[in-house]
């Protein structure tokens, strides 16, 4: 038992960056200021996980350990994992008393009353984010504790964000623990997805600059004071151009830093119109995949404009992605007798 | 003689002739004044008629000056930007500030304790037929929509009051939990349990009496949302406590339901610093 968690320990050492080694292990606190020292931290990450191994292996190091140490490493490098959001909903309007200890026993509970074979482990932070990792087992097996899922939530907010493994299966469980556990009623995925987490939060929780009022004064006068410093002698042939595009970006996406998301992908269904001698096309709806990936989404959508390679304003469906917490959408035929809106929640 | 008699007689005429003229003069520029007195008394009259006749022609429509173009949404919009306007020079000085926009007007919150000044929120009204939130930074995890679905459409000064009240209060409520976990860490056993809104803290603190230290255990709710202090305190100590400490326990609920949290904790340690 000991050997596969100290081995599980080693391999999550090596998932750490040569040069953060030493301070994980400090956050870690499972290992003393003497052993620490005794660790020798240039030498090849290979030999220092082995060394920790060996001293964890003395220290007599179990799961929870193991897994706070785990839970460290997806804290400080949550972009290799792809999050997505899940949303709640309340019945009523009542008030939250959020109780942390509540909360974590009812989750446990639930979760472990469906399915004994799962290992549980918290961590909180400072910015009241409650982390949650969870290994699963089977009815008839262990946990395998190289198959988690990760959850982050927020107390007293709706928005839960979930990096679920390769076992999608167990994901109502998941959902159903959390909703017991926060006293919530239903839960629902949010077509939102991304590999960076804080860009998710600043999303949902509207934490990046949208365009407000307070911005357009000094961003009409630091205009004027950098226009004044330009160099006379170079004129701008198509200024008035440049600045209503500048103008449009600015309105579309906004001032600050945007949020960073690798994807966006809309679905097109619809139906082939053509003359009615096609039969079989008429039949089947036609559909279409199309996905954009960057490194940064929505700054290179941003910048499509004054790079002359897009007409700007651009599409709404592509600067509605931060206001509309999206980025997989569905379009659909715009129906005659619905008068719903045609892209499809 | 005869001569110079004859001399003086001349002069008098003269000088009677020389008054004449003079008062003639007089008389001929008092009557020009009075003919213009005369002149503007007519203008005078001729005006007032003119007004009178107005007034009793619009008087003559019907009792109240009845514009049909009142109840246009141009008027009503005119209206209701005249009292935000009114409402931005009454809350200067309350903390909320407000800027006209070209759809609305944009309120900025601000927040403060104890002569600190602490976060500030800002809140983007786009103002036409309804009004609605355009965009804001308050964080997610107040009722903003709550309290939005009461008050926004039908009182727009009640609902940033309450916002501002909502907001000052958790600022508050956060700021005594920073203050607690930054000067009083050392009285504090284990973590302070706190939640985003603050309105739950559970947490363990030592007592000392005469040398020894008795772990307290607190919760306090805070179920006002509005107010930054708690409105439920339970106090306890380990059950094989001695006795008197019950009342210290008390002594103590009572302090934190009437003081902020890292006031008392200071009182504590300065009573402590008096017992010894």
């Amino acid at each position: 038992m000991d050997e596969t968690v100290t081995e599980y320990i080693r391999r999550t050492i090596l998932k750490f960056p040569r040069d953060e080694v030493k301070t994980m292990l400090e956050k870690w606190g499972f290992l003393s200021e003497t052993q620490l020292q005794t660790l020798n931290f240039c030498q090849v990450k290979e030999k220092v996980s082995r060394e920790v191994a060996q001293l964890c292996e003395e220290n007599s190091a179990g799961i929870k350990q193991a897994a706070a140490l785990d839970i460290i490493y997806n804290q400080a490098h949550p972009n290799k994992r792809v999050w997505s959001v899940y949303r709640m909903n309340k019945a009523g309007e009542e008030m939250e008393f959020f109780d942390l200890r509540d909360f974590k026993n009812k989750f446990k509970r639930r979760l472990q009353s469906a399915l004994k074979n799962v290992t549980i482990n918290f961590e909180e932070y400072e910015d009241n984010a409650i982390w949650i990792r969870i290994a699963w087992g089977t009815p008839h097996r262990k946990p395998n504790q190289y198959k988690t899922s990760y959850v982050v939530y927020h107390s007293q907010t709706p928005y839960v964000f979930i990096s679920a493994s390769v076992l999608k299966s167990n994901l109502p469980l998941l959902c159903q623990a959390l909703l017991a556990a926060s006293n919530y009623h239903d839960i629902s995925e949010m077509e939102l997805r991304s590999h960076s987490l804080n860009s998710l939060k600043d999303i949902v929780f509207k934490r990046y600059s949208q365009v407000s009022h307070f911005t357009i004064v000094f961003l009409f006068f630091s205009s004027l004071l950098s226009s004044s410093a330009a160099d006379l002698r170079i004129i701008q042939e198509n200024r008035n151009q440049r600045e209503r595009i500048e103008r449009m970006n600015w309105e579309a996406f906004g001032d600050g830093p945007l949020p960073k998301i690798e994807f966006a992908q809309y679905k097109l269904e619809t139906m082939f119109k053509s003359n009615p001698k096609l039969d079989v096309l008429d039949k089947e709806p036609f559909r279409c995949l199309v996905k954009f990936s960057s490194p940064h989404l929505l700054e290179s959508l941003k910048s499509l404009a004054p790079a002359g390679m897009a007409d700007a304003p651009l599409s709404t469906l592509l600067t509605c992605i931060p206001q509309k917490a999206r980025n997989y959408f569905r379009i659909r035929d715009r129906k005659a007798l619905l008068s719903g809106s045609f892209v499809s929640p | 003689g005869v001569l110079a008699h004859l001399e003086m007689l001349e002069v008098q005429a003269h000088e009677a002739a020389v008054k004449q003229e003079e008062m003639e003069r007089q008389a001929e520029k008092l009557a020009r004044l009075k003919a213009r007195v005369q002149e503007l008394r007519l203008r005078r009259n001729e005006l007032r008629a003119k007004v009178d006749l107005q007034q009793n022609r619009q008087l003559g429509k019907g009792g109240i000056a009845s514009d049909p173009a009142q109840f246009t949404t141009q008027a009503i919009l005119e209206r209701k930007m005249k009292s935000v306007k009114a409402m931005l020079q009454l809350f200067y000085l309350t903390g909320i500030s407000g800027k006209l926009t070209k759809r609305g007007v944009c309120f900025c919150i601000s927040t403060a304790y104890e002569g600190t000044y602490l976060d500030l929120y800002y809140l983007d009204l786009v103002i036409t037929l309804e009004v609605q939130i355009h965009c804001h930074s308050i964080p997610i995890f107040i009722p903003l929509e709550q309290l939005a679905k009461k008050y926004l459409q039908t009182d727009i000064r009640r609902f940033l009051s309450v916002l501002s009240d909502h907001l000052n209060a958790y600022v508050r409520r956060r700021y005594q939990a920073d203050q607690l976990q930054e000067h009083f860490s050392d009285q504090i056993e284990g973590t302070l349990q706190r939640n985003s809104l603050c309105n739950l803290l559970v947490f363990n603190y030592n007592v000392s009496h005469k040398g020894k230290t008795f772990p307290f255990n607190v919760r306090l709710l805070y179920g006002d949302l509005c107010r930054s202090l708690p409105t439920e305190v339970i106090v306890s100590c380990t059950p094989d406590a001695p006795k008197f400490l019950a009342e210290t326990a008390a002594a103590h609920s009572d302090l934190f339901r009437r003081v902020a949290l890292h006031k008392a904790f200071c009182s504590f340690s300065s009573a402590e610093e008096r017992l010894d």
